[in-house]
């Protein structure tokens, strides 16, 4: 799975340092900030898969993790289910909202898909706000039980859902399904005249995608103790999106460091609140420009190549 | 009944001139330009602040068009011009980054609260017993105005004839001599216009929000779908469509399922005729 040792030892020695941070200094505020950083990551890999490997963007991933953080706010509290369906349910939910947009959309060439998605999600939340007596409208649904009671094994959980992740997709993306999906990015009539579904492999890809949002959307839910409607706002995508360009698009891995980057730096800009997402899009603006290979990725690979080039 | 009819025609104008231009620009430029719904916006916000600041509605409105316009031409220039070259998904990106910052740009300068532009007819009219703001059937009466200036110029000027040829055929219209750069820039200054007019237009019985961009850009996607992508004459007939349904179901059955008409049409749209109605076939 991993191509070389280097590799290997990278991740082991991000996720030793990010299971040690809460140990060494014990501060709740510091986990708290992780565990976003975390559950942020989630849904930057699960975005990346299909639309950074495919390259067709995905302007609706809040619509994913909306879902998946209503049902498990709906399942929570109204119908009093445990907590633990939350994740399971989540992902069935997200999937079939995959299935329902990718159907229609992803037959066909051009920026149907990317705004259709758009569309869906700013829809599903102004339904939230209209139909209020069932969503508890701008309050959201209040009340969600914690998975777990220490938040420290929260942030452990949270972790390891992520390091599974991400060792998921990787695999993924690195099998002869990724190479399809890369294949799809590069020339669709080529993949088409070589007798490839390419419609099957996007939505499959999609749905996929879509049911890790949404358990990260559950995963949100109880960790915040509550759903909100804000969860399918535009910038919800956006943060996503740009968590995926500041990482490296199509690298699976360089999303995580995109989004534990953008959400440290926001933690340490709090002071700025107001601005925090005119920083996003002015940030986005100049990855589209000047870096269009985005940040994290690239270092690493320069870093692995030096490496090599010291030690051979 | 009759108000139906008045109310949708009113939405129905707003509509098209937001979808109008869209997909103008798509049709000459081959570009999704999602700041669309910033211009209506900061036509809105920009008569607002003029008016706060003393000068009278009506040329506020046309300086406040004009900055809109200018604001287009600069912002095709600065960030799309160099993302044409790349993709489509890249001009998708870009200009939802700055609409985002835009929005934030309105956010941080005037804040959360809902703004009032004036309006320019305050008079009420009764027309078959129906009370009518005089705003609403100044919007209508402007929109329809707007748009057929806009048909003429297209068809029966010179410059028209270079928009039509580009979005016809960009690289045969470049070897006929038409500088398909400043044509561009003329079309994003005449969609960026009327998107600004529609917000000012409607500013006064909508409200004026740093997020009212994003319900506008969803609806002229929509009617874009409907009607085909680059389409002018489908874009209307869309906005036509798109209106009176949204008043039909306020009416009989509920506000609240507005909103969900427009996705749904167009994920039917697309799942049964995807070049939409006047659309050649699928643009890409």
């Amino acid at each position: 799975m991993f191509r070389d040792k280097i590799d290997l030892t990278g991740a082991v020695v991000f996720i030793a340092v990010m299971a040690i941070l809460p140990v060494v200094f014990k501060n709740d505020y510091l986990i708290g900030v992780l565990t976003v950083a975390a559950i942020y990551a989630i849904w930057a890999v699960s975005w990346d898969l299909m639309s950074g490997l495919t390259g067709r963007e995905n302007f609706g991933h809040a619509l994913f993790i909306g879902a998946g953080a209503y049902t498990a706010g709906f399942l929570n509290t109204v119908w009093g289910f445990s907590g633990w369906w939350s994740i399971p349910a989540a992902m069935i939910v997200a999937s079939l909202f995959a299935v329902l947009m990718g159907f229609p959309t992803l037959r066909l060439k051009g920026p149907y898909f990317a705004l259709a998605m758009l569309s869906a999600s700013v829809i599903m939340q102004r339904l939230m706000l209209i139909f209020w007596e069932y969503t508890g409208g701008e309050e959201g649904i209040n009340g969600v039980e914690p998975l777990i009671d220490s938040q420290l094994s929260f942030y452990y959980f949270t972790l390891a859902t992520l390091v599974i992740v991400t060792a998921g997709l990787l695999a993924v993306a690195r099998s002869n399904w990724g190479l399809i999906l890369r294949a799809i990015r590069g020339d669709e009539a080529t993949c088409q005249a070589a007798g490839l579904d390419i419609t099957f492999y996007k939505i499959a890809s999609l749905v996929i995608s879509g049911a890790i949002a949404g358990a990260g959307g559950a995963i949100y839910a109880h960790y915040q103790l509550q759903v909100s409607p804000a969860l399918f706002e535009v910038v919800t995508s956006i943060t996503v999106i740009t968590m995926v360009y500041v990482g490296g698009m199509a690298s699976i891995y360089g999303p995580v460091g995109g989004a534990i980057l953008l959400v440290l730096l926001t933690e340490l800009l709090r002071d700025f609140g107001e601005w925090r997402l005119m920083i996003y899009s002015v940030v986005l603006i100049l990855i589209l420009f000047f870096l269009p290979r985005g940040f994290i990725a690239p270092v690493w690979q320069r870093f692995k190549g030096s490496l090599g080039r010291s030690s051979s | 009944m009759i108000e139906i009819l008045i109310q949708g025609a009113v939405s129905s104008a707003i509509y098209a001139m937001l979808a109008v231009g869209f997909t103008l620009i798509f049709g000459v430029a081959r570009i999704i330009n999602l700041a669309h719904g910033s211009f209506y916006a900061l036509g809105a916000y920009g008569a607002y602040f003029l008016t706060s600041q003393g000068m009278p509605l009506v040329p506020a409105a046309l300086l406040s068009i004009l900055a809109v316009a200018a604001f287009g031409v600069v912002m095709e220039r600065i960030f799309v011009r160099p993302m044409r070259t790349q993709s489509l998904l890249a001009v998708l990106m870009i200009t939802l980054a700055v609409a985002l910052a835009v929005e934030q740009g309105l956010f941080l300068t005037f804040g959360s609260e809902y703004r009032n532009v004036p309006a320019l007819v305050s008079t009420k009219f009764t027309i078959a017993g129906v009370d009518v703001a005089g705003q609403r059937l100044l919007t209508l009466v402007a929109g329809v105005v707007l748009i057929g200036a806009l048909w003429l110029f297209i068809q029966r000027t010179r410059m028209g004839s270079a928009i039509l040829a580009i979005s016809q055929d960009p690289v045969a219209a470049q070897y006929m001599g038409i500088p398909s750069d400043r044509i561009f820039a003329l079309v994003m200054a005449l969609s960026a216009g009327l998107a600004a007019a529609a917000g000012i237009l409607a500013g006064p019985f909508l409200t004026v929000q740093p997020t009212m961009w994003l319900l506008p850009i969803i609806k002229a996607f929509a009617i874009v779908v409907v009607g085909g992508l680059g389409s002018i004459p489908g874009s209307i007939l869309a906005a036509l469509m798109l209106g009176y349904a949204e008043t039909i179901v306020a009416y009989l059955i509920s506000t609240s399922w507005t909103e969900i008409i427009s996705v749904l049409a167009t994920l039917l749209m697309l799942v049964f005729r995807p070049a939409g109605i006047f659309g050649k076939r699928a643009a890409f």
